[in-house]
């Protein structure tokens, strides 16, 4: 359905194509003009948020078929880098950002790294173990983090000598890091760089015999997912004010792992819908909030059993339970031989 | 003529069964090189070893003047040496165009900020794919099929492909692992010219196949295992002559019983 | 020197609890050829099975261990049918993603049924200590110990000498030979994956008898420490596992007395990322679990 969409659209002539592209940019740019509600605006944000972070999960999940769960240590290191730096050291926040991606992205790959000559099993447990380190060390290292507290307060970023402190103007904010990350994540996947990425997933040992340096493009694909969480946590920080360890719960990392898997690991714009899915039905489910969990495990199972290549994922694809195909498969090696 | 691929005493042992037991070989530039043997006398092995996939239990190779040994398969590929599986690994869900792509990995180098703003390394790099890619394709006939997903293609389509890959790379040595397997006597035949054709335009060509016939009218040097040993290594004259080879194919008995026929 | 003995009795009475994590854990691996991530939260569902037991049946620690090892292997069919039966010849992330899914499911649905506080567990035997030359030894280790041994040599027995533990090691290593050779894999596999689970809810009870406490969410941790010991034994080889267990036992409670409790959880962390730089395919005969 999205092929003959796209195909339609590409049809349009060209200045119908530039004003439907303007039109909806303005209106996306005015959306907080018009609703005013800051619970409205609230939700949007964290669509927005979780627009990069599962999108950048994604990137790692979908595009090189290793498998991280623990997204949210990753998301967690860069939103205490910037509340650490701003309430405790006075930073800028704009300063902060760049330290608190590169900084995410350095942790990621030293965690990751004995994993990347291993089957993907490994770096899911290790990333797994990580999320929950992280939260440990940010629980008990009272001295930077706060521990059980937390930290407070974390000063509001500046913009043009404006603070920047409702939701609404938050909105901008993580908008232009969500775009951001789906424009340039596009331009890598189209390069050598995600060709090469993609050639690992979809058979390692062919890629190798072309000379795809295995392990440096599985670091590079690692710490450019971690980069992107650690940004995100980064503008976080301010939005929430406040950070404590319980944030960063290996629930959250299951929620962020949710949203890609419902939206389609391995395409652009299927975190971008699971983060849709994902955190309306958060709202839907608030009256049940203890059972969010639940649907969203329901959900996941579901998914596998139905669609494993989630809403969006294209049926002919690496993602896809291609039962069709299933004796090519086999001869291809890309799959477990038949069992049963 | 130089020496290219030059294998000393290559043994490799999994547990207690020794796949290949100390083989020595040599590939000269220029040539088309075929290994035979036997199901299971360790020419995928060797071909395995050859290219990085398994580490040698004893022995050494050299390619082009440099080690092989403790080398990764990709370091291996980057020092000039392709090659396709015999069970056809291409990027099934890729369009062919795009598993050329590919192949261009060692040739270009746009690095993560050059993709990203787009670069003049990465638009030259992109064109350079492109139109070299496009070339590769047509010198194989497979222009008309280079938006096709690769996993729809016919077996010797495939085939063609993973060779079409492989010849991205620019490779000074290509190893064909039973390229002919699955196809028909015709398409056998056109491969053949093919490869021929190939090692006339300056490529160097190691091949593992099971039709002699294919072997002794394209190969002109030919390296005969058997339960991983070498029998016996020579022109295709040479190698139909030896007894060991005849022995290793045919069978004594059967051996005896041609001889009596001819008698 | 008594603290560095009692600290040393310590370590391998939880290692012990490890180790049989781990054999259950690589038990699962070694038969589907897939890996779980529920293992933790069946761990856990065994410590409220037993508990429940405990306060039906009374505090008999064998009852409990039947208990928990039945409720945990229907758990085990139950995952089993979910995450593993469809999925056996699909890409292995699949399975994976599902065993993640299902083990959300347990692990919140256990927090709204049973409320998500810690609760504390039926003390099964007097505070008793028994003298064995400098060594000082609770009942309740004695026991621990004796329950994890025997079922370790039991296990070891049923897969040398029985004959579904015979058919189940040939599946192990190959599952196409072992369906050419007239073995119902399937069969197989459920079996195998109840024996894995029901250790695990064994695992589950003992741990939870040990720390006198269990609760909803202890499952994460404990899934990962099972993981961590099984690597050892390259996920597939059961009786490095139950090595890997022993070991990470001890490490882990000498390093609790350096550092302190609130780190327990960092030490396995730390043992499976240094076995993974020294030792990536762990000590198994076929190499650890293949791609």
């Amino acid at each position: 359905m999205t092929q003959t969409l796209k195909a339609w659209f590409s049809d349009l002539p060209k200045a119908v194509r530039i004003l439907i592209f303007g039109l909806g940019a303005v209106i996306i740019l005015l959306i907080p003009r018009f609703l005013t509600s800051s619970y409205i605006m609230g939700i949007i944000c964290r669509i927005l948020l979780y627009i990069t972070l599962a999108g950048s999960l994604n990137v790692i999940n979908g595009y090189t078929g290793q498998f991280s769960i623990g997204h949210a240590g990753f998301f967690a290191v860069g939103c205490y880098t910037t509340a650490i730096l701003s309430s405790n050291y006075a930073w800028d926040f704009w300063f902060t950002l760049p330290i608190a991606g590169i900084l995410t992205a350095i942790i990621g790959l030293l965690v990751a790294l004995p994993t990347f000559r291993m089957t993907g099993i490994y770096l899911s447990i290790v990333t797994l173990g990580f999320s929950e380190i992280i939260r440990l060390i940010a629980l008990n290292w009272t001295g930077l983090t706060g521990g059980p507290l937390g930290i407070k307060g974390i000063p509001a970023p500046q913009f043009l000598g404006m603070n920047i402190r409702r939701a609404g103007d938050y909105y901008y904010i993580f908008l232009l890091f969500a775009v951001l990350f789906l424009l340039v994540t596009n331009r890598v996947l189209k390069s050598r760089i995600g060709r090469a990425w993609i050639s690992i997933r979809e058979d390692q040992q062919a890629a190798q015999s072309l000379g795809v340096e295995l392990v440096k493009y599985k670091a590079m694909n690692f710490a450019y997912g971690a980069f992107w969480a650690g940004l995100a946590g980064a503008i976080y920080a301010p939005y929430i004010n406040y950070v404590d360890s319980n944030t960063f719960t290996l629930d959250e990392g299951f929620n962020i792992l949710s949203m890609a898997i419902i939206g389609g690991m391995g395409t652009l714009g299927g975190p971008v819908l699971g983060s849709f899915v994902v955190n309306i039905l958060n709202e839907l489910l608030r009256p049940v909030s203890a059972y969010r969990l639940v649907v969203y495990g329901l959900l996941i199972v579901v998914m596998m059993w139905i669609r494993p290549q989630g809403i969006i994922g294209a049926s002919d694809s690496m993602l896809a339970d291609d039962r069709t195909g299933a004796d090519l498969l086999e001869r291809l090696g890309l799959k477990k031989r038949r069992t049963a | 003529m130089s020496q290219l691929l030059v294998a000393n005493n290559v043994s490799k042992h999994f547990g207690g069964l020794k796949a290949v037991d100390n083989v020595d070989m040599i590939i000269n530039e220029g040539d088309i090189f075929g290994i035979i043997g036997p199901n299971g006398a360790g020419k995928t092995t060797f071909f395995n070893i050859c290219s990085g996939v398994y580490k040698p239990t004893t022995g050494e190779i050299t390619f082009d003047g440099h080690s092989l040994v403790g080398q990764k398969p990709e370091q291996i590929a980057r020092l000039g040496m392709a090659r396709t599986f015999q069970n056809i690994r291409l990027f099934k869900y890729m369009s062919v165009l795009e598993n050329v792509f590919i192949g261009f990995q060692t040739k270009t180098r746009t690095g993560l900020a050059d993709a990203i703003l787009h670069t003049a390394a990465y638009k030259s790099d992109e064109q350079l794919i492109r139109e070299e890619g496009l070339k590769v394709l047509d010198s194989l006939g497979l222009l008309p099929f280079k938006d096709t997903k690769a996993g729809n293609l016919s077996y010797g389509m495939q085939r063609k492909v993973e060779i079409a890959r492989a010849l991205a790379l620019g490779p000074k040595l290509l190893l064909l692992d039973e390229p002919a397997a699955g196809m028909n006597q015709l398409e056998k035949q056109e491969l053949m010219h093919f490869v021929i054709d190939l090692n006339k335009r300056g490529y160097t060509i190691a091949l593992i196949e099971h039709d002699m016939r294919f072997v002794m009218n394209s190969c002109n040097r030919i390296l005969v295992l058997n339960f991983g040993q070498k029998i016996c290594e020579g022109t295709p004259e040479e190698v139909r002559e030896d007894k060991g080879v005849n022995e290793a194919y045919f069978g004594k008995g059967l051996l005896v019983g041609r001889k009596g026929a001819a008698a | 020197m008594d603290y560095a003995i009692s600290i040393l009795v310590n370590g391998i009475v939880q290692g012990s609890i490890y180790a049989l994590m781990a054999l259950g854990y690589s038990v699962i691996v070694g038969i589907t050829g897939l890996v779980t991530f529920t293992h933790g939260e069946v761990m856990m569902m065994g410590a409220f099975a037993s508990f429940y037991v405990f306060e039906l049946f009374g505090s008999n620690i064998l009852i409990g261990a039947i208990g928990s090892f039945i409720v945990c292997g229907i758990l085990g069919i139950i995952i089993y049918k979910v995450c593993y039966e469809r999925f056996l010849d699909a890409p292995r992330h699949i399975a994976l993603i599902c065993t993640i899914g299902a083990s959300m499911i347990i692990k919140n649905m256990a927090q709204i049924v049973f409320g998500p506080n810690q609760k504390p567990m039926f003390g099964i035997f007097e505070n008793q200590l028994i003298k064995i030359g400098p060594v000082q030894l609770s009942v309740l280790q004695l026991v621990i110990l004796a329950i994890v041994v025997i079922l370790a040599l039991g296990l070891s027995l049923f897969f040398s000498k029985s004959k579904y533990g015979i058919s189940m090691r040939a599946v192990s290593q190959d599952k196409t030979a072992a369906s050419l050779m007239g073995l119902n894999v399937n069969a197989n596999a459920l079996l195998g994956n109840v024996i894995g689970c029901g250790l695990a809810g064994i695992a589950g009870m003992l741990i939870s008898v040990y720390y006198q406490a269990f609760q909803a969410t202890m499952g994460g941790p404990l899934g990962m420490k099972a993981f961590s010991a099984s690597v050892l034994g390259g996920l597939t080889d059961s009786r490095f596992a139950a090595l890997g267990g022993l070991f990470l036992g001890l490490i882990e409670n000498f390093g609790i007395a350096v550092s302190s409790a609130s780190f327990r959880d960092i030490f396995a962390f730390i043992f499976l990322i240094l076995i993974l730089i020294f030792k990536p395919q762990g000590f198994s005969k076929k190499g650890g679990i293949k791609l």
